[in-house]
C-alpha cells in the first residue's frame, strides 16, 4: 500500500461495480496560502462503504466538505454518478443525493426530533405545521431506520449516539444516495461504534454509498469495503479493497514513515532501551493499530497520595453533568486514566479538583492535606496544575501576547500590586518555550498565531513546572497531529518519572490504555469500573455504557 | 512595534475621516468647511496661548480617561465616568464646605481625597452588582450618570447652594482662593503635577504590575484567568474602584481648579469624551496623553467656532460624535465583544 500517484480509476477491489458514485479529478482546495488538498483524483464505486483515513491535517474533512458542496475547490472537478457538481453549491450536491453528517452535530439542541427532521430538509419553508402532524410524518421513517428516538423528544435530551442516529436519519430523509460521515466515531463508545457500523452496513445493503472518515485503523478494518489514505493533502493510496490491507501497511501509509520492524523493537527492549520502545509503541497506538501495555506499570510500593477525592458529589451543572460519590486516589509517580463517554462527569471532576464548583458532599485532598475549602489559587500554590479541556478558551487567551499567557500562572502567585519586569517575564517565556520546543515568531505575538500543537506546548510549558505535584490533563491531545500527540505523551511520561501524579482524561481508549497505570471509568458521574493493565477493551467499553462486566 | 504604528495610523485615519465627514455635512448645510477647519486649527493650536487653553481641558480629560483605560482593559465597560466625575466634584465641595477654618492646604488635600473617594464609591455599586449577579455594567453605570446629574442639581440647589446666587445658575459658594489649585485659567503647577502623577501611576499600574497584566488577560479572556486561579470578582472590583477614583479626582480638580465652585451640570461632555479618548488611544496610557491634548484642543476651539466660522459651538460635539462613530465601529466588534460574551459564562 505505497504511494501510487494519481490514478484516473481506483477501485482495485470494485470490479463490476459500474459507474462511480463519486469521482473527482485533480481536486485541489486552498485556504489562503495553505493547501488542504492537492490534486486528488479518485473514484468511488456505488453501494460500498469507503473509508478515508489520515492524520489530522491530512485533508480528510476538506475532502468531505468539498464533496458535499460546502467548499468550492480551487481546482479540479467532482462528479456524482457521472454528473458534474457545480463547485461549492450545497443545493446542487443535495439534489444529486449527497448528504454530510458533520463532525460536530448540526442539529439544533432545542428542536424535537421531528422538527429537526422536517427543517433539515430544504424547499419546504412556508407551510404550516402541527406538532402532531410532524411527529406522525417522521415516526415511520425513524422506525424504518431503526432509530430508537421518540419524535417528540428534544435533541438535547438524547444520548450522543442517538443524536448521531437522528442526524443520519435526517440526512437520509430525502433521496440521499451518498452519505458522508466525518469522524462519526470520535464521540462514541465502543459499543455505540459497533452499532453505528451495523447501521452503516444495513444502509449499504439498501443501496446507499457511504463515505466515512476515520482515523483509527481498527475501525477502518472493521467497517470499510475500500480504504483511501490521504497524507498532507495528497492521495497516498486507494481506494484499495479493505481485504488486501493490513493494519501494518495502513499505519505505514498514514504516517508516511515505516514502523520499526518488531524484531528491532524487541532487541531494543532487551537492551533496556525503554524510551525508544515507547516511541514505536506510541506510533502504533496513535493510529489505533495496537494497544500496547508494555509501558504501563503499576507502582508496587504505596507512595504519597498527591490527590484524593473522598465521596465527592456535585450538584448537576447546566449541562446536567455531576459527580456522584466519587472516590479516587492518585499517587506520586503514576498516571491515572479517566475513561468514559464524554459528558459523564469528566468536567465536574476537573472542576471539583480545581475548586471551581462547590461540593455537595465529600472532600478533596492534595498532597495528603485537605483542600476542600481552598480556592483554586491556593490549590495551585500547593502544586495543582491543569491542562483544561478547551485549549483556546480555558487554556489560553488567544488575543493576548504569548508571554502574558505564559506569565499568568506565576503572576497569580504574587500580590496584585507587585511590580513586575516585563523584559524578564518575556525572557522567562522565551527560555521555557525553547525548552519545550515551541515554534513561534515572537513572544509579543498573540497566542492565536500558534498551531494547535504549539499552543498546547505553551500550556504544558506553563503548567509543568518545578513546583507541580499533580497535573490534570483534560483531553490533552485532542485535535493534535501525531507528532504533537507523541510529544504530549513524552511530557507525561517524564512528569511521571519525576514523581508527579497525573490524571489523564481522554475519550481515546487507545491513548488511555497506552499510557495509564490504572484506568477508572466514569459513567453518569459515578465510578463505573476500575481497571489495571492489561486492559480488557470489552470490559472497559461495557463499563462506559453502563453494562456490567 | 509595527503593530503599534499601525494602531496609531488607524486612529489618525479615523479622526481625519470624521473631520472630513463633518466638513462635508457643514458644507451641505451651507456653512464653510474651510472656515470651520481654520477656526478649529486656530482655536486649538495656533492662536496665542492655545496650548494653555488646551491644557485647561486636556488635564481633567486625561485623568478621567486613565480610569476608562483601567476598566476597559480589564473587560469592564464602565461608561459611568460622567457620574463618577460629578460625584468627585460633589465630594470636593462637601470637604470645602465642611472644613471651615482648617488650614487651606489641608482642606485642598482633603477635598481631593474625598472627591476621589466619592468617585470610587459611585463606581462601587455597579461593580458590585456586576460581580455578584452579572448585572450589565454598561446599563448601571450609564443610569448612574443620570442619577449623579440629578444629585448634583439637588446638592447645588439645596445643601450647598450659594445663597447669594442670582438664581439663574445653581451653584455652590465659590471655593476660597487659598484652597483652589489653579486660577480660572485652569493651568497651574498643581494641576499639571497632579495630572502627571496620575498618568505615571496608572502607567505603572497597567504596564508594570501583576494587576495590569492579569487584568489585560482577564479583559480578553476571563475564562482563562479563572482557570489560572484568578478571582475575577476581586480583579473586577479593583478595576471599577480605581476607574471611579480617577474620574472622581478629575471632578475634584475641576471644582478646585478652573471652575472654582460646584456648578450644576458642569463639563457635561467629560465622561463621553474621556471614553472616546481611551478608545482612540487604543487603551494605552501614553497614547491617551496625545489624544487628550487633541480633544482638549477641540474643546477649547469650540469657543472660536461661533466667532470665526459662524457655527454654533456645538459643532464640536458633532466632530466628537463622528469620531466616536468611526472608532467604536472598529473597536467594539474585534476587541471587546467576544470578551463580553465569555464574561457571562466565566462568572457563573
Amino acid at each position: 500500500m505505497e504511494a501510487t500517484g494519481s490514478r484516473a480509476h481506483g477501485g482495485d477491489g470494485v470490479a463490476g461495480a459500474g459507474e462511480a458514485a463519486l469521482a473527482c479529478t485533480g481536486l485541489t482546495i486552498r485556504f489562503g496560502d495553505f493547501t488542504a488538498l492537492a490534486d486528488v483524483t479518485l473514484s468511488l464505486a456505488p453501494r460500498r462503504i469507503h473509508a478515508v483515513c489520515g492524520q489530522n491535517g491530512a485533508g480528510k474533512t476538506s475532502f468531505a466538505r468539498a464533496c458535499a458542496g460546502l467548499i468550492a475547490p480551487a481546482d479540479g472537478a467532482i462528479a456524482i454518478s457521472g454528473r458534474p457538481l457545480r463547485a461549492g453549491q450545497v443545493a446542487d450536491a443535495r439534489a444529486a443525493g449527497v448528504e454530510l453528517v458533520h463532525q460536530s452535530f448540526a442539529l439544533p439542541p432545542s428542536f424535537t426530533v421531528a422538527e429537526a427532521m422536517e427543517f433539515g430538509l430544504t424547499g419546504r419553508a412556508g407551510a404550516i405545521y402541527t406538532r402532531r402532524g410532524l411527529q406522525a410524518r417522521w415516526a415511520g421513517h425513524l422506525r424504518a431506520l431503526g432509530v430508537e428516538a421518540k419524535p417528540s423528544a428534544r435533541i438535547r435530551d438524547l444520548p450522543v449516539e442517538t443524536q448521531q442516529a437522528v442526524e443520519i436519519a435526517r440526512a437520509l430523509a430525502g433521496e440521499a444516495r451518498i452519505l458522508i460521515l466525518d469522524e462519526p466515531t470520535a464521540v462514541l463508545s465502543p459499543t455505540a461504534t459497533e452499532a453505528l457500523f451495523a447501521r452503516l452496513r444495513r444502509l449499504r445493503d439498501t443501496g446507499v454509498t457511504i463515505l466515512i472518515i476515520l482515523h483509527k485503523i481498527r475501525e477502518v478494518l472493521a467497517v470499510a469495503d475500500t480504504v483511501t489514505v490521504l497524507r498532507g493533502g495528497r492521495l497516498v493510496a486507494g481506494p484499495e479493497d479493505a481485504g488486501s490491507v493490513t493494519s501494518d501497511s495502513l499505519a505505514r501509509a498514514i504516517i508516511g514513515a515505516p514502523l520499526r520492524p518488531a524484531a528491532d523493537a524487541a532487541a531494543d527492549a532487551a537492551a533496556g532501551s525503554v524510551s525508544r520502545d515507547d516511541a514505536s509503541e506510541d506510533l502504533a497506538a496513535l493510529v489505533g493499530a495496537a494497544t500496547p501495555h508494555g509501558m504501563s506499570r503499576h507502582p508496587e510500593t504505596a507512595t504519597r497520595r498527591v490527590a484524593e477525592l473522598a465521596g465527592v458529589s456535585t450538584r448537576p451543572a447546566t449541562d446536567g453533568q455531576r459527580l456522584d460519590a466519587v472516590d479516587l486516589v492518585v499517587r506520586a509517580g503514576e498516571i491515572l486514566g479517566i475513561a468514559g463517554v464524554e459528558g459523564n462527569g469528566q468536567r465536574p471532576l476537573v472542576e471539583a479538583l480545581a475548586g471551581l464548583v462547590p461540593l455537595a458532599r465529600g472532600a478533596v485532598a492534595l498532597d495528603e492535606a485537605d483542600v476542600t475549602a481552598l480556592s483554586l489559587a491556593e490549590r495551585r500554590r500547593r502544586g495543582l496544575r491543569i491542562i483544561p479541556f478547551e485549549r483556546n478558551t480555558e487554556g489560553l487567551s488567544l488575543s493576548s501576547p504569548l508571554w502574558e499567557n505564559f506569565a499568568a500562572r506565576s503572576l497569580l502567585g504574587r500580590s496584585a500590586l507587585a511590580l513586575i519586569d516585563p523584559k524578564r517575564l518575556r525572557g522567562e517565556a522565551e527560555a521555557a518555550f525553547a525548552t519545550w520546543d515551541v515554534r513561534y515568531g515572537s513572544v509579543e505575538n498573540p497566542a492565536r498565531s500558534l498551531s494547535g500543537g504549539n499552543a498546547q506546548k505553551v500550556i504544558l510549558a506553563r503548567e509543568i513546572d518545578a513546583e507541580a505535584r499533580l497535573i490534570i490533563m483534560a483531553q490533552p491531545t485532542r485535535g493534535l497531529d501525531l507528532g504533537a500527540t507523541a510529544f504530549v505523551w513524552q511530557a507525561m511520561r517524564e512528569a511521571r518519572a519525576r514523581g508527579l501524579g497525573l490524571i489523564l482524561i481522554s475519550s481515546d481508549l487507545d491513548e488511555l490504555f497506552d499510557i495509564s497505570d490504572r484506568v477508572v471509568v466514569l459513567q453518569g458521574g459515578r465510578v463505573a469500573g476500575r481497571f489495571d493493565p492489561p486492559y480488557d477493551l470489552a470490559a472497559v467499553g461495557a463499563a462506559m455504557v453502563g453494562g456490567d462486566h | 512595534m509595527r503593530a503599534r504604528l499601525a494602531a496609531v495610523g488607524r486612529a489618525v485615519a479615523f479622526v481625519a475621516l470624521a473631520l472630513v465627514l463633518c466638513g462635508a455635512i457643514f458644507e451641505v448645510a451651507g456653512f464653510s468647511a474651510p472656515d470651520m477647519f481654520a477656526a478649529i486649527l486656530d482655536g486649538a493650536f495656533l492662536s496665542d496661548g492655545a496650548l494653555a487653553h488646551d491644557l485647561r481641558w486636556a488635564c481633567p480629560l486625561f485623568v478621567s480617561a486613565t480610569g476608562v483605560v483601567i476598566a476597559f482593559r480589564c473587560g469592564y465597560f464602565n461608561v459611568g465616568t460622567q457620574g463618577q466625575f460629578y460625584l468627585g466634584g460633589i465630594g470636593a465641595a462637601v470637604a470645602v464646605a465642611g472644613l471651615p477654618g482648617w488650614p487651606p492646604l489641608l482642606v485642598t488635600v482633603a477635598a481631593l481625597l474625598l472627591g476621589t473617594l466619592f468617585g470610587a464609591l459611585w463606581a462601587f455599586w455597579p461593580g458590585w452588582l456586576r460581580i455578584r449577579s452579572g448585572t450589565d455594567e454598561v446599563i448601571t453605570t450609564l443610569m448612574g450618570n443620570f442619577i449623579a446629574g440629578l444629585l448634583l442639581v439637588w446638592v447645588t440647589s439645596g445643601p450647598l447652594k450659594d445663597p447669594s446666587g442670582s438664581g439663574q445658575v445653581t451653584a455652590s459658594r465659590p471655593v476660597p482662593l487659598p484652597i483652589r489649585i489653579s486660577s480660572d485659567t485652569g493651568v497651574s503647577p498643581a494641576i499639571l503635577g497632579l495630572t502627571v502623577a496620575v498618568g505615571a501611576l496608572v502607567w505603572v499600574l497597567v504596564n508594570r504590575t501583576a494587576f495590569g497584566v492579569l487584568g489585560g488577560l482577564a479583559g480578553r479572556n476571563p475564562v482563562m484567568v479563572t482557570w489560572q486561579g484568578a478571582r475575577l470578582s476581586r480583579l473586577g472590583l479593583g478595576a471599577f474602584l480605581l476607574s471611579g477614583a480617577t474620574a472622581g479626582l478629575a471632578g475634584a480638580m475641576e471644582v478646585l481648579g478652573p471652575d472654582g465652585r460646584l456648578v450644576s451640570g458642569f463639563s457635561p461632555a467629560e465622561g463621553f469624551t474621556a471614553v472616546l479618548i481611551a478608545l482612540v488611544a487604543n487603551l494605552s496610557v501614553t497614547g491617551s496623553v496625545i489624544v487628550a491634548l487633541f480633544f482638549g484642543g477641540l474643546a477649547s476651539a469650540s469657543l472660536y467656532l461661533p466667532v470665526i466660522a459662524g457655527l454654533p459651538s456645538a459643532a464640536i460635539d458633532m466632530v466628537n460624535a463622528a469620531i466616536a462613530l468611526f472608532i467604536t465601529s472598529r473597536a467594539w466588534p474585534s476587541r471587546f465583544r467576544p470578551a463580553r460574551f465569555r464574561l457571562r459564562r466565566a462568572s457563573r
